[in-house]
């Protein structure tokens, strides 16, 4: 009896191994959430991807070579961007809504190691299918690139500043309404706006200028520049703008995932 | 007193004297007041989907120019007098359908059917404040993308019966696909797939002859290319040909969705 009502013997709650099993447990856990929606996801990225870049073609009486290669580096962008912008601000709006989030929330996990649990779990159907955008893509316009180990970097960098970004929309914005909103808008206004498939020179000048300070511009630089030598320019800076942009929205992010309430 | 009694019987105890539940007066009241039902319970959210209409028509045009770069005098008259397309494209294929699918979810339809009026009053209605929803639209998009490169278009007096078949048919064609699908979750995912399509695989800013021949054949069948072609007829001269049949498979798939609408509303469950 005596045995019984000892409170049970104290869990550690730090250390490497502690959080390696929380990384490791929600990690599962966004891995089987998805499950159902990841044929889609893989689709959209697709069609979006290697669908556009091959379509885009069509918009020209003969494709020439420099906008080849802008569509062709600028599409897994583009695809990065639709996970980290659209995805989780949209899954984040659906748990608020059912009521799932909160109860996420109270999971004994890090929230670092959510974040970077669903970080790792938001690559698996987007490095395929961009792939994909690329390698189809070189194909129908005949583009010889030059691919240097740099695209991990790059990737990475493009990848985990798009999801920070995400992050802090999808739980900083209380009202899934508002958030699904947002980030509709914030995917037409990159897809259209922002030089990353076409080239800044293209744009007005007031909103060339404008782009040189926002992130999708130079995520589409570093991503550039490491598939294809020559075209990308001020890549230095470029990884700076990203950084300045993860850093902002680490902060933000983590103020609200950490917020008590 | 008691012939005062009986000629004004208590409206509560019987059956209004015998009112005729047919004929084109009672379809034509039934339409009238539709009509009001549609304006009045969409108040709020019919100025926001011109809104979007006009951004997103406006939007994908200007878009068009940045992927385009730069554009002969003879491709900018193709995005421009495409500029129109986009903005019916909208109402037609993201608009209708989304509200069809939301009236689904709340059980707005079976409330619908459910009045004494004929359901083809309902849906006469419903295409008439979408139909007109659009207009403003195709004018807006067209003067704001022809001042954005700088073209000036020549109306014809066509652009009457062009703009008002043309969103007609994709009114039509949105609500008769809406509602024939029954789940709106599978429509909003069909629409997406759809509305990506036509904006990157139909020849509607761009001429047909940059399409592999096997697609443009296709196109030849499917709404989208005539629906452009009729709008690019309408506001410019020289650039369309067999004008008569892009009308002609515009109205068969008018008709056609009409069918498809009729024969899913007039099912008893």
């Amino acid at each position: 009896m005596a045995a019984l009502a000892a409170p049970p013997s104290p869990v550690a709650r730090s250390g490497v191994a502690y959080w390696a099993d929380g990384y490791w447990r929600i990690f599962v856990w966004d891995l089987t959430n998805l499950r159902i929606l990841m044929p889609v996801v893989v689709s959209v990225l697709i069609l979006q991807g290697a669908g556009f870049v091959v379509g885009i073609g069509l918009f020209f009486p003969h494709m020439p070579t420099e906008a080849a290669i802008y569509v062709v580096t600028g599409a897994p962008v583009f695809g990065l961007l639709t996970i980290g912008l659209i995805l989780e601000p949209q899954l984040v709006a659906a748990q608020r809504t059912e009521g799932s989030y909160e109860f996420l929330r109270s999971m004994p996990v890090p929230r670092t190691m959510m974040f970077l649990a669903w970080y790792t779990v938001s690559l698996i159907p987007a490095l395929p299918a961009l792939t994909l955008a690329v390698v189809v893509g070189s194909a129908r316009y005949g583009l010889h690139l030059d691919v240097t180990p740099t695209v991990i970097l790059a990737v990475l960098a493009t990848s985990l500043t798009g999801t920070l970004i995400g992050y802090a929309v999808a739980h900083g914005i209380r009202n899934p309404m508002a958030t699904q909103l947002l980030s509709m808008i914030l995917i037409f206004v990159i897809f259209g706006f922002s030089p990353i498939m076409f080239p800044a020179a293209q744009l007005p000048h007031w909103l060339a200028a404008a782009n040189l300070w926002f992130p999708f511009q130079a995520m589409a630089n570093v991503v550039r520049s490491s598939l294809v030598s020559g075209v990308a320019t001020g890549v230095g800076r470029s990884y700076i703008v990203l950084a300045c942009w993860a850093a902002a929205s680490a902060i933000l992010a983590a103020l609200a995932v950490g917020h008590r309430r | 007193m008691i012939d005062t009694a009986t000629s004004t019987p208590s409206r509560s105890s019987e059956r209004p004297a015998s009112e005729v539940r047919r004929g084109a007066g009672y379809w034509l009241s039934s339409y009238t007041t539709m009509l009001r039902f549609d304006v009045a319970s969409q108040r709020n959210t019919l100025p926001l989907a011109l809104l979007m209409q006009i951004l997103f028509g406006t939007g994908m045009a200007i878009i068009y120019g940045f992927y385009l770069g730069r554009m002969s005098p003879g491709a900018m008259l193709y995005v421009v007098s495409g500029a129109p397309a986009l903005a019916v494209i909208t109402t037609g294929m993201v608009l209708v359908p989304g509200v069809v699918g939301e009236r689904k979810i709340a059980g707005t339809w079976d409330f619908i059917w459910s009045l004494p009026s004929p359901r083809s009053a309902a849906v006469a209605s419903t295409f008439t404040v979408y139909t007109a929803l659009s207009l403003p639209g195709i004018v807006v998009t067209l003067v704001l993308a022809s001042w954005r490169y700088g073209l000036h278009l020549h109306l014809t007096p066509m652009v009457v019966p062009a703009f008002l078949l043309a969103s007609l048919m994709a009114t039509s064609v949105g609500f008769g696909m809406a509602q024939a699908i029954r789940n709106p979750l599978v429509t909003n995912l069909i629409v997406n797939v759809l509305i990506f399509v036509v904006l990157v695989y139909s020849p509607v800013v761009f001429p047909i002859a940059q399409l592999p021949g096997w697609l443009a054949d296709i196109h030849q069948v499917l709404p989208i290319y005539p629906l452009a072609q009729v709008l690019r007829a309408s506001v410019s001269s020289g650039l369309v040909e067999n004008l008569g049949v892009s009308y002609a498979v515009l109205a068969a798939w008018t008709v056609g969705a009409w069918g498809a609408a009729a024969y899913v509303i007039g099912r008893r469950r």
